[in-house]
């Protein structure tokens, strides 16, 4: 037997061991949290501090002068800029629902084996896998007015001639059924996953007490799928603030400015005008949108609770 | 024995007779890396046929060209965000002439550029004079105009050739069918082939980036007698004349009346389209001279040996031919600049800029481009020095990019119809003042 007392008995030698115990969760930590500070949290730090500047991109268009928040209400002032956010969440609340749509249905529909059914389920997922860019340029070319393949086919079913990327609202259109062509199968892979993790008994248990095909979609699978189908909104919603490549590639914003989403005036800001803190302070405002978009959907509806009280329910 | 030699050095000179061979290496090292230069390059045919040479000037001189080639966009962003007073990425830029007061108080002065070495400083003179404007900036020529891009008008020659056409045209119009030498005559020639459904455009417009139709709307209002901005009192100033301007606009719209389907969005790709792979093609529209090689490669143009070039037509005020020229510059910070102005000096010489000129593609250098060798197989050749004689430049100004949106947006809106002309023109004028004023101007 030792004769040395346990550690934790001797108050001398107890504290130093118990704050190096207190310490090292954090040391560990530590380079993790490094990391992600300088990647994550850095940049947004550095981002709402150039906000608070006039901040040229190029050295040659004048000097670096602090405005606190004059970027911010000259923003407020600016409809272009109110402009862009309209048609940005215009874009996000039409196209999203109807990707939704889409992909749910597609995988209600393909939720079951049949043959060549992985081939299928395979081959709906091809848009996704196309780069934005080409995507976009791939649409601006189907929608030429002259040479494009969507007006042949339209003109040879009699339709008149439309110049889809002339005119105002057929581009905004045009670039909303692009990110719906190109994004529902995301919606579908991520609810397809969703639907084959729903137990099989739930269902059996349903169909044995005699709810029908339409009972047992509302009363079970909506439910139980929930979760899923709020994450695949929110990461569609955080990826549609983004949009980008596709857009520009397809309209640069036009016609006029039917087309300017915010992310392209994002980019006009920084890049055309030289209005590095301008873009700076619509970079920290679409911050600010996507945490509202992400704090209703999944505080509100993501929580432990609700979510066991609507599988319950 | 060597063993004994080494052991009786004293310390001191082993460690200095070390630090002096190292001390040789790293200059030899800096020596070499300082025979490589970084030049950014717009991307279009001009610069890409350059590079086919660009091998012998490496040999000739011993310095390596890194080259970085960009959409003229993306040019512009880079050399925003990578060239400062103190710093840089690059020991030669091309920049855009709307560009220059952005860049010039970052560049250095042709005049401190310092002699070749193995090629002889280029004479500014050398440079056609319509041109050399495009690198003047507050009294200094910062840098050297490098190609000669300003609008030449391309008309199909083979439709105002053609005997039918000609007697149709004149018993309808009462005047000959030609190259149009005014507004009206392009308009009732391009009516004439468009309502007739041998064309698919009777005129090409542009309605691709904002730099784009700007100059279009500057050519037309030009063209109708008004200038758009001017500089009055060491600062830019709105000075249209409103109903000149909207006369201008009006026209326009006629003109996009018989332009080929989805012309509201056109760039150069589908301008380019239209007038080489469409098999009706366009009657008649400008191009840029950059862009001649492309349209007279008979492998990607149908019209390729079909084309007459001309002056632009005149408006009420008369002609107008809108700029659009390059200039290479030196960044101040620069830690290469004798090398880069080596590269320059090779790329403007006359032999080079003669074989460009062979290549279809077009220097400043006015020597090459009035070689009397290419007067018969250049015909563009002449168009452009007939155009340069009513060479006009869009305003400079730093803000000049918000301004281009700004006549953008509207500029389209009313040729297009989605807006009355009188009330475009106004937004334009209200808009553009706007911006001048919170500029400081």
């Amino acid at each position: 037997m030792s004769s040395r007392k346990p550690v934790t008995d001797s108050p001398r030698a107890g504290r130093p061991e118990g704050k190096a115990r207190t310490r090292a969760p954090f040391l560990f930590l530590a380079p993790a949290i490094l990391i992600v500070f300088a990647v994550l949290i850095f940049p947004i730090i550095f981002s709402l501090f150039v906000s608070t500047w006039d901040w040229p991109l190029s050295e040659g268009a004048g000097i670096r002068r602090f405005v606190g928040l004059g970027n911010y209400t000259a923003l407020t002032r600016d409809p272009e800029f109110w402009n862009s956010l309209k048609l940005q969440l215009g874009f996000i609340f039409i196209a999203i629902p109807i990707e939704l749509l889409f992909g749910f249905s597609a995988a209600l529909l393909l939720n079951r084996e049949f043959f060549g059914s992985r081939i299928v389920r395979s081959l709906l997922l091809l848009p996704v896998f196309f780069l934005p860019i080409l995507s976009g340029m791939t649409w601006r070319f189907m929608l030429q007015p002259r040479y494009g393949p969507l007006n042949a086919l339209l003109i040879s079913l009699g339709a008149p001639e439309i110049t889809w990327l002339g005119n105002p609202s057929t581009a905004y259109a045009a670039i909303i059924i692009q990110d719906i062509w190109r994004m529902w199968p995301f919606m579908f892979m991520l609810l397809y996953a969703g639907l084959t993790a729903i137990p099989q008994e739930l269902m059996e248990a349903a169909e044995i007490d005699g709810a029908g095909y339409w009972r047992r979609l509302g009363s079970v699978t909506i439910p139980l799928m929930i979760p899923t189908i709020l994450t695949a909104i929110l990461l569609r919603i955080i990826d549609a603030l983004r949009v980008f490549s596709e857009v520009y590639v397809m309209t640069e914003g036009g016609p006029g400015s039917a087309t300017m989403l915010f992310s392209l005036y994002t980019q006009r800001q920084a890049f055309g005008y030289q209005k590095v803190g301008m873009a700076s302070a619509m970079a920290i405002f679409l911050l600010i949108v996507s945490i509202v978009f992400a704090l209703t959907l999944v505080r509100r509806n993501m929580s432990l609770d609700v979510l066991e009280e609507k599988a319950g329910g | 024995m060597i063993y004994f030699h080494w052991e009786n050095k004293p310390k001191e000179a082993l460690m200095k007779k070390t630090l002096t061979i190292l001390a040789l290496a790293l200059v030899l090292v800096a020596m070499v890396s300082a025979q490589t230069i970084n030049v950014l390059f717009w991307d279009d045919a001009y610069p890409r046929t350059l590079m086919e040479r660009i091998p012998e000037f490496e040999k000739a001189t011993g310095i390596k060209v890194n080259i970085e080639i960009l959409q003229p966009p993306q040019v512009f962003t880079k050399t925003s965000v990578s060239v400062s007073k103190d710093r840089t990425d690059y020991d030669l830029v091309c920049v855009d002439e709307g560009n220059i007061p952005l860049f010039a108080s970052l560049m250095l002065p042709y005049d401190q550029w310092a002699p070749g070495k193995v090629f002889k400083k280029v004479d500014p003179n050398t440079v056609t004079p319509a041109m050399l404007d495009v690198a003047q900036w507050d009294g200094k020529l910062i840098g050297l105009p490098i190609n000669g891009n300003l609008y030449v008008w391309m008309t199909r020659k083979d439709l105002i050739e053609n005997p039918k056409y000609k007697a149709d045209f004149k018993a309808k119009y009462g005047y000959d069918l030609g190259v149009p030498q005014t507004f009206q005559q392009m308009l009732d020639m391009g009516t004439f082939f468009y309502s007739n459904g041998i064309v698919s455009g009777g005129f090409g417009p542009f309605n691709g980036g904002p730099a784009g139709v700007f100059g279009e709307a500057i050519f037309m209002w030009e063209s109708y007698g008004t200038h758009f901005i001017e500089w009055k009192g060491g600062k830019p100033t709105l000075v249209v004349d409103k109903a000149k301007a909207v006369q201008g606009m009006e026209f326009y719209k006629k003109l996009m009346a018989i332009a080929p389907k989805g012309a509201e969005t056109m760039a150069h790709v589908e301008r380019q389209a239209a007038f080489c792979a469409d098999p009706k093609g366009v009657f008649t529209q400008f191009i840029w001279p950059a862009q001649i090689a492309s349209y007279e490669d008979p492998d990607k143009s149908l019209v390729a040996g079909k084309i007459v070039y001309s002056a632009p037509p005149a408006g009420p005020a008369g002609r107008f031919a809108i700029r659009g020229t390059w200039a290479v510059n030196i960044p101040l910070a620069s830690k290469n600049k004798e090398a880069a102005a080596e590269f320059v000096y090779w790329w403007a010489s006359k032999e080079i800029a003669t074989w460009l000129v062979e290549k279809n593609t077009v220097p400043a250098r006015t020597d090459a481009l009035t070689d009397p060798r290419f007067a018969k197989s250049k015909p563009w050749l002449a168009a452009i020095a007939d155009s340069m004689k009513y060479a006009a430049a869009r305003p400079r100004f730093k803000e000049v990019a918000q301004v281009q949106d700004i006549v953008k947006k509207y500029w389209i809106m009313g040729i297009t119809g989605q807006m009355p002309c009188d009330e475009a023109m106004q937004k334009i004028i209200d808009e553009t003042n706007d911006v001048l004023k919170k500029a400081g101007y």
